[in-house]
Formats: structure tokens, sequence, C-alpha cells
């Protein structure tokens, strides 16, 4: 048998379909990486300035609407402007805090005009912008606590001041400035952002089933966040191999997809195609063992294909975003008990394909059976794709129409990625239900090819 | 002793009856020709034989093993090359012949090299199988029928693509093999390579055996090939049989038993036609073939 499986193998490795997929799919994967490379500079901030007679284009200034879009250009030149002139420490605050002075500033100045005000506020920016010329980001700390604490003096049982208190407090010891490089400062703005939002859901009662969702989705982002500021922990960076390798199936599904079809639908199908079946089955092995050793060789293949894909990925990644983000863990929120789970790369990626697997394994072995009853390569590979692809619709349609017939459709319970994101089955299956229903196609399938390829005629070619 | 055994065999492709109680034998050192025109069954037989095809009935022996029943025993010394040789393109000579040795326990690389020597193919055996002329493949599909010390050969049609001088090696070969209490089964078209040393014929017309007799027995049929020398073979068409043949300006070619050349000499001299000289030949494997085969040629 392992003589046969070798042999079976070797043809494999030898074939040149085999070397065309894997140069495309070194290609794809450096293509993926230099994209989550550049992710960040492509969604980089705004940089467009108006020019008047463009800001002035066909706005009616007494118009509240354009009013408002003719301050708003004004002051994104401004601001634009300043930002050039400032390193990245001081991103954040020149976005917000900045910007909502220069808009105060302009509103009074195109609008009531008000000297007194004016040269109020113009004061108060060039006392900003001195702070903000100085990269002196902890003045702007200093001052939202001031701020915070005079609020909590009115309101000395709110927890969320206290938290944002905390936040700030957090900054300073930390030294985490305003910069959008900065994942601590990410985390925090992220944080300050929900907070609102977040208590209120907390203090009501009757939640609808939108605002508990919402709710599920705010308590996630907490959690995490929260997560990472206290462990320090750079896990929300979506421009690094790790974020690379945490979408492994979603990134490369399609090329293991491609690896399986192309390999079962044609190790039976392609000796009874060429002729060579002649030789393979005159030779002192019953029928049913060389099939076996051509199943057992597909089998093997997929997850060795997925590993082999995994090391690429990882090598071309590591070349092109660098290998030292592999050290950053990879979190999980545990939505039912309200926990941050942490695995490292390796852990979290190996659990990822053992739980993804078993997709391929049936679909691997779908496109063996059609390979042996057609004998057509093209048709095995058509059909397999065809039932991938209306399987995906169907996984659709259960989601909308709970229908009973439903349930035992393979698809719906191949994928066991909800074991390791710790989030509901979306069909409410449990996993040996899953399993007993994978193990059924199974048997059916490989009793089916079996059965046909024992009583098969060798015809002419 | 019995090496192949094919008892009533009969094989069905839906209604159609393509086999109908097909039975030989090969024993040892035997070498038989299996005959027949295009259609006949003969690759369906060998196939048959093979266990690549189911068999509706009758029984197929090989070695003492019955093939349906105990596959892997009765094909172990069984060598093969069926209708052409299909190897993996994409690999080379000897990488095809690793690969196919590797189905068998212990070959070890010199019986490989041997084999490869036996076939002529030493000097390409590292080319790529995509790069080989058809006879080259074919003698690589000749060596593959030879990896595992069969003593049973089964060769359909080897001699395709065969230049003369392979022809005549492997005629050879096979002797050699004979010799070496092998029996062999080959089937082929050029009828006139196998007479010189197949030592049984098989002649096999629409799935049925037509006659099975040893060389010496199909060459003594009591008729036989005479050549006439006339003096205008222009006149004589109308005497002649559909097997008969006119060779050129003053020579024919007719084939009959003493009886008849005799009458037939007689009708020529009466009708004005001159004989002037007579010689008897015996009949090639071929024209004993076409006689018994009812006058059907072999396209
Ligand atoms: N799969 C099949 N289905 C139906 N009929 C078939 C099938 N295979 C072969 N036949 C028929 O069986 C008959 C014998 O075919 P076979 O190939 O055995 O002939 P052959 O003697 O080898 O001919 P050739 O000398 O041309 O090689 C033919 O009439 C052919 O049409
Ligand atoms: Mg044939």
């Amino acid at each position: 048998m392992f003589n046969l499986i070798k042999a079976e193998l070797k043809k494999i490795f030898r074939k040149k379909s085999f070397l065309i997929v894997t140069i495309i799919f070194i290609l794809y994967c450096l293509l993926t990486n230099v994209i989550y490379k550049e992710m960040d500079n492509i969604l980089e901030v705004d940089e467009t300035y108006y020019t008047d007679t463009n800001i002035s284009n066909n706005l009616d200034l007494t118009n509240q609407e354009d009013l408002e879009e003719y301050l708003n250009n004004k002051t994104k030149n401004e601001i634009n402007d300043i930002k050039k002139n400032n390193d990245s420490s001081m991103e954040y605050i020149i976005d917000n805090y900045l910007y909502n002075l220069v808009y105060e500033k302009n509103k009074i100045k195109y609008t009531s005009k008000d000297e007194e005000e004016l040269t109020k506020i113009e004061k108060e920016l060039a006392e900003t912008l001195k702070y903000i010329n100085n990269n002196d980001w902890e003045y702007f700390v200093n001052l939202k606590i001031t701020n915070l604490k005079a609020e909590l003096k009115e309101d000395e049982s709110n927890s969320r001041l206290k938290e944002l208190i905390s936040l700030n407090e957090y900054r300073l010891t930390n030294k985490v400035d305003y910069s959008y490089k900065n994942y601590l400062n990410n985390a925090i703005i992220a944080i300050e952002t929900d907070l609102l939002e977040y208590y209120n859901f907390k203090s009501k009662d009757n939640l609808s089933k939108e605002e508990q969702e919402r709710y599920n989705y705010l308590q996630e982002e907490m959690a995490l966040n929260n997560y990472i500021l206290k462990h320090k922990v750079d896990a929300n960076n979506t421009s690094n191999l790790n974020a690379v390798l945490k979408e492994f199936p979603a990134n490369f599904g399609l090329f293991i997809l491609i690896y399986v079809i192309m390999i079962s639908g044609s190790i039976v199908s392609e000796e009874f195609n060429k002729g060579t079946i002649k030789y393979l089955l005159t030779k002192p092995h019953k029928r049913s063992t060389i099939l076996a050793s051509k199943l057992l060789t597909v089998l093997l293949l997929i997850p060795l294909i997925i590993i082999f894909m995994c090391l690429i990925e990882i090598l071309i990644g590591g070349f092109t975003l660098g290998f030292n983000s592999l050290n950053i863990p990879i979190l999980i929120y545990n939505s039912s008990t309200n926990l941050i789970e942490s695995y490292s790369v390796i852990k979290y990626l190996s659990i990822l394909l053992i739980t993804t697997l078993p997709e391929f394994l049936i679909l691997g072995v779908l496109c063996f059976l059609l390979s042996t009853i057609t004998t057509s390569t093209s048709a095995a590979i058509t059909i397999t794709f065809l039932f991938y692809l209306m399987s995906n619709v169907i996984s659709n349609l259960a989601l909308m129409y709970n229908l009973k017939i439903f349930n035992y459709f393979i698809a719906l319970h191949w994928n066991f990625n909800y074991l390791l994101t710790k989030t509901p089955n979306p069909y409410n299956f449990k996993p040996l239900f899953s399993l007993g229903i994978i193990a059924i196609y199974l048997i059916v399938m490989l009793c089916l090819t079996f059965i046909y390829f024992n009583k098969k005629d060798v015809k002419n070619i | 002793m019995s090496i192949l055994k094919v008892e009533n065999l009969s094989k069905k492709f839906g209604q159609k009856e393509i086999l109908k109680n097909v039975s030989f034998e090969i024993n040892e050192g035997d070498i038989l020709a299996f005959i027949g025109p295009n259609g006949a069954g003969k690759t369906t037989t060998i196939k048959c034989i093979l266990g690549l095809q189911k068999i509706t009935k009758g029984e197929v022996i090989i070695n003492g093993y019955n093939i349906k029943k105990n596959f892997v025993k009765a094909i172990t010394k069984v060598g093969c090359l069926v209708e052409s040789p299909d190897v993996y393109m994409y690999l080379s000579g000897y990488e095809n012949l690793v690969m196919q040795a590797s189905y068998y326990k212990k070959i070890t690389e010199e019986d490989l090299m041997k084999i490869i020597q036996l076939v002529g193919l030493e000097n390409r055996i590292y080319d790529k199988v995509s790069k080989y002329s058809l006879g080259m493949r074919e003698r690589l599909g000749i060596a593959i029928a030879l990896i595992n010390k069969p003593n049973l050969l089964i060769l359909d049609e080897p001699t395709n693509g065969l230049d003369p001088e392979g022809i005549k090696e492997l005629r050879e070969l096979l002797i050699k093999l004979s010799k070496e209490k092998i029996g062999i089964l080959i089937s082929s078209h050029n009828l006139s390579e196998l007479e010189t040393f197949c030592n049984k014929v098989c002649i096999l017309s629409k799935g049925e055996i037509l006659s099975l007799n040893s060389i010496k027995e199909i060459k003594n049929i009591d008729e036989n090939k005479y050549i006439l020398k006339i003096d205008n073979t222009t006149k004589v068409k109308k005497y002649l049989s559909n097997i008969d043949k006119i060779l050129d300006k003053n020579y024919i070619e007719v084939i009959k038993d003493e009886n008849d050349i005799a009458k037939f000499i007689k009708e020529l001299v009466l009708n004005d036609i001159n004989v002037y000289e007579v010689k008897k030949e015996a009949l090639s494997l071929e024209e004993a073939f076409i006689k018994i085969a009812g006058g059907k040629k072999i396209v």
C-alpha cells in the first residue's frame, strides 16, 4: 500500500498542472500580502485640497447645507496644511480637537462675523497650535482629565466618566501619544468612541433584537480593546502577517479548492483517458486496493497541501510584511463568558485549518467519486465546482428560511470554524450531529465509488 | 504444462454478443498467433483474460488460478501490452519502468537494466517519453510487459510502429523466451511476421474461433498455391475465383487442391490458353488464413 501511495504521489507531483497552479498560487500569495501591506496607505486620510473656485462652485451660501459644506472644505484645507508640518504624534488631536476649533473659527468668520468672538477663538487656536507644534501631547491629555474631573464633580456616580479618566491616565503612565500608528492610541480611541453607546445600552432594560446585536458587538469591542490595553498586544493590526494568517481560509480558500479538485478530479479519470489504467489494473493488486491507494493519496494530500500553502504564505508574508508579528497572539472573544482568550498564531492557525478541513475533504471525495464514475476530468471538476457554488447559495438560504430539509444538506455541516471563534453555530447544530451527517455522506459516496470501480470495464480509448 | 486456459469465454456489451464460446489453451513454450480481421474481438478477448473487462460467461485460468475468483494470484506472473503502450508521457522511460516495477515485489535496478538492453532502449531511456517515437514507445511497452519476469506474455499487436530491425529483434526475443518455458499470446495484423515462429494459430472472426491449429496443420491443408506461366493473363480472368490473383502479364496465382488444379489447367488449355509452367508452393499463413476465414480481406 505504501508503495502504491508513493507512486501516486510521484505521478501528481510530476504533472505540469500541479507546477503551474503552484506558481500561480505563489504569485497570488505575493499579491495578497502586498495588498495587506498597502491597505493602510490606500485608506489613508483624504488629502484633497479645494481651491476657492472649486469650493464655491454651485454652492449657495444662504442655504444651510451648502454653507456647512463650504465651511467643512475650508476647514479641511487648513487642517491639511497643519498636518503637513507636524509629525504623527498629534494626528488624532489635529483631526478632532483642532478641527472643531478651526471649524468654529471659520463659522464665525463667514457667518456671524463677530469680531470679538473671532479674536477670542483665534487666540485659543494660536495657543493650541503652539502645543501641537511642540508635539506636547501630554498637555491635551491633562486638559481632558481636568475637564472630565470637573464633569465628574457634578455627577459623582457616573462610571463612564470614571472610565474615561482612567483611560487618559493610562495615556500618561504608558506614554501613549495621539498617533494612528500607535495601536494603544487606536484602542483608547475605539473605547472612547463606543463608551457612550455602550453605557446607554447597559442601563436600558428591554433591548430590541437589533439593539441586542449592537450591544453584543459593543461588548466584544470593549473586551477586545481593554485586553489590548491591559496586555499591550497589537492584535487589531490589519496589515501584518498575523492578519493574513488569521483570515487564511478567506484569503486562500479558493486555491485550496483548486488544488483539491485538480488532484481528486484527475487521479482516476486521467488513467482511464490516457490508457495507463491497463497497466495499473493488470498489476497483482485488487482493484479496491488500487482505488484505496488513490483515495488515501487524495485524503493525505489535502491537509499536506494546506500546510504547504501555509508555509509558503508565512515565507512570502514574512518577507513582505515582516516575521515579527508572528509573536503577537490572536485574540478571540468568547461570547458566553464575555472573556478574551489568547491563542498563539500557530495554535490558532492549526485549529482554524482543522475546523476548515472537513469541507475540503468532502469536496475532494465528491470530486473523486465523479472522477471515477464519469472518467472525465473536466466533468468531475466542473460539477464539484458548481456544487461548491450551489452550497454557498443554499447555506445562505438556510439562514433566511428555516426549512427542515436543509438540516440534512452537507454544506451546513462541514464548517466547524464556530468552535474556534467561540460563536454559536449559525444553524444551531450540535457538532456531533454535524459529524454524523458528514459520516453518512462520506460512507455513501465511498461505497458508490468502490462498487462502481470494481465493476468497471476498461473500454477502448 | 498449461499456462493459460480459456474455456467457453463469452462477452456481451448490452445485447451485442462480442465473443461467443471462445476456447483455447497455451502451454509452456507455446507461441500462439491470435489472428482475426478488425473488430473480430481479439482485444476484447485479451482484456477478458487480463481481468480488464468482466467476463459474461466462461472461465479463464492462468497458472491454475481463476482470474475471476483469484485475480491477484492469477495475474502475478502475467506480462501484457494491450493495444498501445500507454505510459506516463511526462515521465522518462526509466521512471516509467521504475513506477511499473514498484507495483511488484523485489525488482532490482539490474533487472531493469537487463530489460532495457533487451529491448534496445539503453541510449534513450532517460529521455521523457513525450520525446519518443512510436516505435520507441512500443519497445518501452514490451519492456514493461517483461518487467515482472512473466511466464505468460500477452502482446496485442506489438509490432505496431516497429521498424524491420525491431520486428526481427522482437521475433528473436520471443523465440528465446518461449524456450524458457514461457507461454506467449500474440495478436498481430501482419501475419507473415508471425508465421515463421509461431507454433499455434487461432483464427477469430466475429467473436468466434474459426480454426485452432498448429502452424504445420494450417500449412498442410491439402490446398496449395500454384504459380502458372501462361501466354496472356488478360484472357483468364473469368476462370479465376476471388482468392486467385493475376500477378503480371504472364503469371497468375491460384489456390486449389490437386484435383482442381488439374481441371483448371485442362480448362485453360481447352480454351486456347497456353500454359508454359506450373510451380507448386506452400501456402503462407496469411493465405491459409484468408482461405479459412472465407476469403475475408484483412484491412
Ligand atoms: N465498449 C464497447 N461497447 C460495445 N462494443 C464494443 C466495445 N468495445 C468493443 N466493442 C466491439 O467489439 C468488437 C471487437 O472489438 P475488438 O476491439 O476486440 O476488436 P479487435 O479484434 O481487437 O480489432 P482490431 O484488429 O481492430 O484491433 C467490435 O465490433 C467492437 O465494435
Ligand atoms: Mg485490437
